[in-house]
Formats: C-alpha cells, structure tokens, sequence
C-alpha cells in the first residue's frame, strides 16, 4: 500500500471512528454483554450476590407459560397482520401504477403522508376512531351494525384493531412497490400483450414474477418489524397487555421482564431468544425465496 | 482536494482540545470548595405530575435550596405512566436519584430492598412519630426497616349521589359505621355488601327507565349504574371486602383471601349477571368513563374509592356525598393509600437527602398536601385540611366520614410487598382485565388459574 493510500485510510478511519464508537459502545457491546448475562442473576428487584447460574434462566425459559403465551401473541398478529403488509402495498401500487388511475401522484402523496405522522400521534389518533364510540363504530351504527365491535376492550376484536391501524404506515410499502414497478421493463408487457395475455395473466407472469425481489424485501422487513412489534400496544394499553393479556406481545413482555419486573439476566434471555426466531424465519425464508424470487441479473 | 487533506489532522486536533477544555472548564466551576451537594428528587410514582403541582414543588425547592446554602435540589417529573420503568432504568444504570416521591405504598413495593432504612436518622434527628395518626408510621415499615415518614393518607369512603337517592324514593346510605340502612318500608338492614347490592339494583336504570329488578329492563340499553367499585387494582377490590394478603404468611405460598375472592366474584357477577357494575367497553365510553373514575360521569349512583377522588369528583355533579364503607361478612374495612418520600438506598448523600426528605414531611408538608389534595397523616393538621377541601365544593360534604375511616385502615395493606411483586401485579391486572371484557367465565375456575399462576411465578427461580 502506497503512503498516500495508507493516509487515505486513516482519514477515512478518523471520518468513520465515530460510527464505530457508537456501534462498539450502543451495540456490539451490548450485544456481546447481553449473551453473558444471560448466564448470571442480575435482578433489581431481589437482591442476590451476582453470581453464574448457568443455564438456569434457559431452563426457565421453557417453562415460563406467559414468555411462550406472549409469543403466541405475536404469531397471531402476524398472521393476520404479515398478508395485509405485503399484499396490500403491492395491489395499492399496482392500482396506482396503473394508465386507468388518474390522479397518481395525488394518491402517492396521500399514501404517504400518514407515514410522515410520527406513530405515536397516528396511533393516539386510531385510539379515538376505534373507541367505543369512535368514528368507526359510530359509522358502523349508521349502516345497521347495532352493536359493533369492541376493538380495543376485546380480545377477540384488538388483533383485527391493531392491524387497522397498522394500516397507517403502509405509505413506506406502496412507494417501495412503485419504485420496483416503474423498473418493470416495457418490452415484457408488450410481449404479453402480443401473446394475448391480459390484465391478470400480465400480473401474474409478468408483475409479480420480477416484483418477487420487491415482495421478498418488505416480507422480511415485515417479518422483522412483527416480531419487535411493540411501540402501538405500549402507547394503547400502557404496556399492560390489555385487554386479558390479548397484546401482551413478545417484545412487550421482554420489556415488562427488563423494566417492570426488572430481570435483566432473564430479560436478556428472552432478547437472544427473539433474535435467534428470528434469525431463524429469516432464513427459511431466504431459503424459500429460491423458488419464488426471480433476479433478473441471475445467470 | 489533495491540498486540503495535510490541513485535516490539524483542524481535528483543535476541535478536539477545545471540546476537552471546554469539559474541563465546565467541571472546574464545580469542584471548587464550598460547592454544594446535588440532590435528584424524583416525582411522579404516585401524584405530583399536574402543572399546578410542579409549580408548587418547585417553589418548596426554592425555598429549601435558599435556607440550604450547602444543598440543591433538583426536581425530575417524569410521568406517572412510565414513572416506574424511568426509575428502574435509572437505578440499573446507576444514575438513581436521591429522593423519591410522593409515592404510595405499592409504588414502594415495586422497588423493595432499594429504599434506605431512616431508622438510624429518625432516632439521632429525634423525630417524634407520635404526632401522627395510629398506625399510619408502620405502613411504611418492612420488617425493622423504616422506609418513609408518614405524609399523606387516602382513606377509602362510599361517594354517592343524593339526588339519585331521591330520584328513586330511596334513603341515603348510612354516614356513620355501625348504622343500619333504613329502606322505605321502614326495614332495616345491616350496612354490608347484600344491602349496597341491592340497593345498586335499584340504582341501575335502563333507557326506559326500569330498574334492574324489574321485569323488562334492557341491559342493553343502561343509562345510569347502581355501583362502581375501584377498577384499577383488583387488591383495592379485595381489601374493600376485607384486609389480606396473596402471601400466605411463609413468603412461599400463594392463597386468595376468602374475602377478595368474595369481592371479584361480586364485581365479576355485577358486571355480566346482575348489571349493577359497568363492563369493561361500557366503561371505556364517553358517556360513562368520567375521564377515568365512572362516578365522575355522574351517571353512577355509589362508588368506593379513595379520598383523592375529590380531585375530579365535581364532574358528578353537586348533590355527591361520602358515606361509610358497608361490611362484609361482620367486618368493616377502608384501604387507606399512604403517599410520602423515601430515600434510595443508593443515594451517595443520604444525609443531605434525609435533611431535604424531614422538610418535606415537614414545613413544607402543608403546601404540598394541599397541592396533591392530600389528608395530612399528622392529626393536628387534618382539620385546616378539610376545612380548605371543604371550600373547593358547593354542595355539603360529610367529611367526618373520611375521619373516622381512619380507624378501617387495611392491616396488613392490600399493596405490601409479596414476592415476585411486579410480576404478581402483572397477572392480576390481566385478570382484571380479563374480567372486564370477558362475559360467561366461571370464576371459581378463574381463581384457581390465577392463583396457580401466580404460584408458578414465585416458585420460579430466577
């Protein structure tokens, strides 16, 4: 390496060292002390002489029926919720894409704007429209339904209300989808077209075939964002996992273990059990994606 | 470009010793002799959040930091929603205050084992504990330690509405323990939980205007509800009904006290079979939930909760009244909230803060209790407090009642610390909530879940 070249990367080293403080300090840190803790008794709310337990928070693990209700929880939501945040921004982006539509970068911005809405004030918005006698339910009475749901004071009915106002932040999705549509080359739908194909065979062998790396993005962004799935029923519920546990999610029962019961060895326990469920759908799902994710630079 | 690049190191460099000077600068100012002890006090576990009452505590700090040349305090607000998990995380990362209040005995139980023992700064500041109400000094003893002086308490009473009473031809429930309530036909009837049922009955009216023991109420449409227990903590629920604890005594073993389980299965069949209690969604709407307390709505006859309703209690109306506390099974009992100040055990200044915390129970007691609209726990000074509590209300309120509930205080206190307790806390609150918005379940079932889970969580080693 030639001196200039070796100043240059000091300089850039020197440019970059804050990152790297921060990721070592806020993060690999972190990361690397939780895993040890998960080995100790670290608790506030007892006091114990720090001592090794081995594997005993593991152990406790496996029998902690709320840690495997609350993962439940978020299985549930994510059910319901996972389909909705994939294929709606799709078929919206379609919708808009579309020569039909007028009044695209009107609906783009539309879209988007609530997303610009910290999600905070958007979630204490939806609070009041699902209310008992919010807007939804008020609009509900007017068309016939007499007694319409309850969707945060019931546990049935606060998964489909959490993700009606997930509905909020779809506006990321749709202009993701748009970017990967707007890169669909012409020629093959004119090709389609010559071949007779019409709007759903286009879609379906054309759209959706090169949208696949597009699709499998925010599916794992999805997938990711579920299982931290927290912020909304924090704000909703206090954290309380109300109503009857329903939204107890697993990141909100990790952060009750931390905070609340102050368990920080056991709290650790559960984050490292988060991120290896998670790590481990991730990669099925990059193993899945050989058979449905077509890159169009793939030999 | 390449010019510029020789230039880099050295302008770094100066940035760098600047900041480091101005550091040392900033920290220079400090360590200079005479400089004072820093002190955190930290608000809201219980009340002290409102704007009006920060203006006040900041003002008490005023005053303490002019005549302490050698402390200053500094107040933190920080919500009562994440008061507690603000606190945790101070204290795990070592950056805890020092003082610590208003805070009630629950909010003092989330953190057991973290307070200071003040026994030995009671005893060298000769501080007297008899001036204050009986008993009120133990609820804030654990075992030998002291943990807090005693400040403010919260008696609990029945609030009513007279005029509701009167709309229905009924007498207004009994002012006095150990009176009898007087039905219209002249019976008379032991003040307990079957007569307040049966008058809540009666109390409860649909749109069309019948009574929940009349043939063809619609509990559908309910405009006005006989009773309203204090929803927010199933152990208030419990100790209305009797005094207990959820340890049986061994610190090991967890029993439901006959009496609480008696109290959630009377607020459980009020809610989905009687119809005298509100459901958890009729709560939650705008007609009913008062922001937060249903009296306050004013469309609920009769409802237990602690003195500090007061606050938001002329949302009611004007025709409201306190009345005794009804018994269950012979036994008469009113939960007594307990708010004060304790110092963390971590504190590096326990001295200093022991010093701040006395002016805070002392000279400085009487504008805060009266910003937190708080019953003083020393007897001397109740009086002045009712007389000022008085003021704030246009109709007549018998506040003798909240006296002599003094003497029904909850012993052992339903929020003492049992095992496992933010934990403990957790399950019931999903029962709770449970309960609330859950018709058909079978409570006996219910207890026994609830009670083995919270087993399973105390025999859990950590």
């Amino acid at each position: 390496m030639s001196r200039m070249a070796r100043r240059e990367a000091r300089h850039g080293l020197l440019f970059i060292l804050p990152w790297i403080i921060g990721f070592l300090a806020f993060t690999a840190i972190p990361l690397v002390a939780t895993f040890a803790f998960t080995f100790l008794n670290i608790s506030l709310s007892e006091s114990e002489p720090l001592r090794f337990v081995g594997l005993e928070n593991y152990r406790r693990l496996l029998g902690d029926g709320q840690a495997w209700a609350s993962l439940l929880v978020t299985a549930r939501f994510a059910l319901l919720w996972l389909p909705v945040v994939v294929v709606l921004p799709f078929l919206l982006a379609v919708a808009i894409n579309s020569r039909n539509v007028r009044g695209g970068g009107l609906l783009r911005v539309l879209l988007f704007m609530p997303y610009v809405v910290p999600f905070v004030a958007g979630a204490l918005i939806w609070q009041n429209m699902l209310v008992e006698d919010g807007w939804i339910n008020s609009a509900l009475r007017r068309i016939g339904v007499a007694h319409p749901p309850s969707w945060l004071n019931d546990p049935t009915w606060v998964i489909p209300g959490l993700v009606l106002i997930g509905l909020w932040g779809l506006g990321s999705g749709i202009i993701i989808n748009l970017a990967g549509l707007r890169a669909v080359p012409t020629h093959l739908y004119d090709a389609a077209r010559l071949d007779g194909a019409g709007w759903w065979r286009r879609l379906r062998h054309v759209t959706i075939p090169m949208m696949s790396p597009v699709l499998f993005y925010t599916m794992i962004l999805a997938v990711v964002d579920v299982m931290q799935y927290f912020l909304v029923p924090l704000v909703l519920f206090d954290g309380s996992g109300d109503p009857g546990g329903a939204t107890r999610f697993f990141n909100l029962y990790l952060y009750q273990t931390f905070f609340t019961f102050q368990e920080m060895s056991y709290g650790s326990t559960l984050a490292w059990l988060l991120f290896v469920i998670t790590l481990i759908v991730t990669l099925v799902l990059f193993r899945l994606s050989r058979h449905w994710v077509h890159y169009t630079s793939e030999r | 470009m390449n010019g510029t690049r020789p230039r880099l190191l050295p302008a770094l460099a100066v940035i760098v010793s600047a900041l480091v000077l101005a550091a040392c600068g900033a920290g220079a100012g400090t360590r200079t002799g005479a400089a004072p002890v820093e002190l955190r006090w930290y608000c809201c576990l219980g009340t002290g959040e409102q704007a009006d009452q920060v203006k006040v505590q900041q003002a008490v700090i005023d005053k303490f930091n002019a005549l302490h040349r050698d402390i200053k305090v500094k107040l933190e607000v920080v919500t009562y929603n994440s008061a507690r998990d603000t606190l945790a995380t101070q204290i795990a990362s070592g950056n805890g205050p020092d003082v610590v209040g208003p805070v009630g005995v629950g909010g003092a139980a989330a953190f057991h084992g973290q307070w200071l023992d003040l026994g030995p700064f009671i005893t060298s500041g000769d501080v007297d504990l008899g001036s204050y109400a009986e008993g009120t000094a133990d609820l804030y003893r654990i075992g030998s330690v002291r943990e807090g002086l005693p400040f403010a308490i919260y008696p609990s009473t029945l609030y009513y509405k007279a005029d509701l009473f009167e709309e229905a031809g009924l007498a207004e429930p009994p002012h006095k323990y150990g009176e009898k309530y007087r039905w219209p036909n002249g019976r008379e009837a032991e003040w307990n939980d079957d007569t307040l049922k049966e008058l809540a009955l009666k109390l409860t009216v649909d749109k069309n205007g019948k009574d929940a023991t009349e043939d063809g109420f619609d509990p559908q449409n309910i405009v006005q509800y006989g009773f309203e227990p204090a929803r927010d903590d199933l152990r208030y629920q419990g100790a209305a009904f009797g005094a207990g604890s959820l340890d049986s005594g061994d610190g090991k073993t967890v029993r439901i006290p006959d009496a609480w389980a008696d109290a959630w299965r009377f607020f459980y069949d009020g809610m989905w079979k009687d119809r005298f209690i509100m459901t958890g969604p009729v709560f939650e709407t705008d007609q009913f939930n008062g922001d937060g307390a249903a009296f306050f709505s004013g469309h609920v006859a009769m409802s237990v909760n602690f003195l500090w309703s007061t606050y938001g209690v002329a949302g009611a109306g004007t025709d409201w009244n306190l009345a005794a506390m009804p018994s269950h099974n012979g036994t008469t009992t009113s939960p007594t909230s307990a708010d004060t100040f304790r110092i963390l055990a971590g504190s590096k200044h326990p001295a200093e803060a022991f010093a701040f915390l006395s002016y805070l129970v002392g000279p400085a007691s009487g504008e805060l209790l009266s910003a937190y609209g708080a019953m003083p726990a020393r007897t001397a000074d109740q009086d002045a407090f009712f007389q000022k509590l008085a003021g704030q209300f246009t109709d007549t309120v018998d506040w003798q009642v909240v006296k002599d509930s003094v003497r029904y205080a909850d012993t052992p206190h339903s929020e003492a610390y049992t095992p496992k307790y933010n934990q403990t806390l957790s399950i019931l609150g999903t029962y709770r909530s449970r309960w609330m918005t859950k018709s058909g379940l079978d409570m006996n079932v219910e207890l026994k879940n609830m009670r083995d889970e919270i087993q399973d969580v105390w025999d859990r080693s950590r």
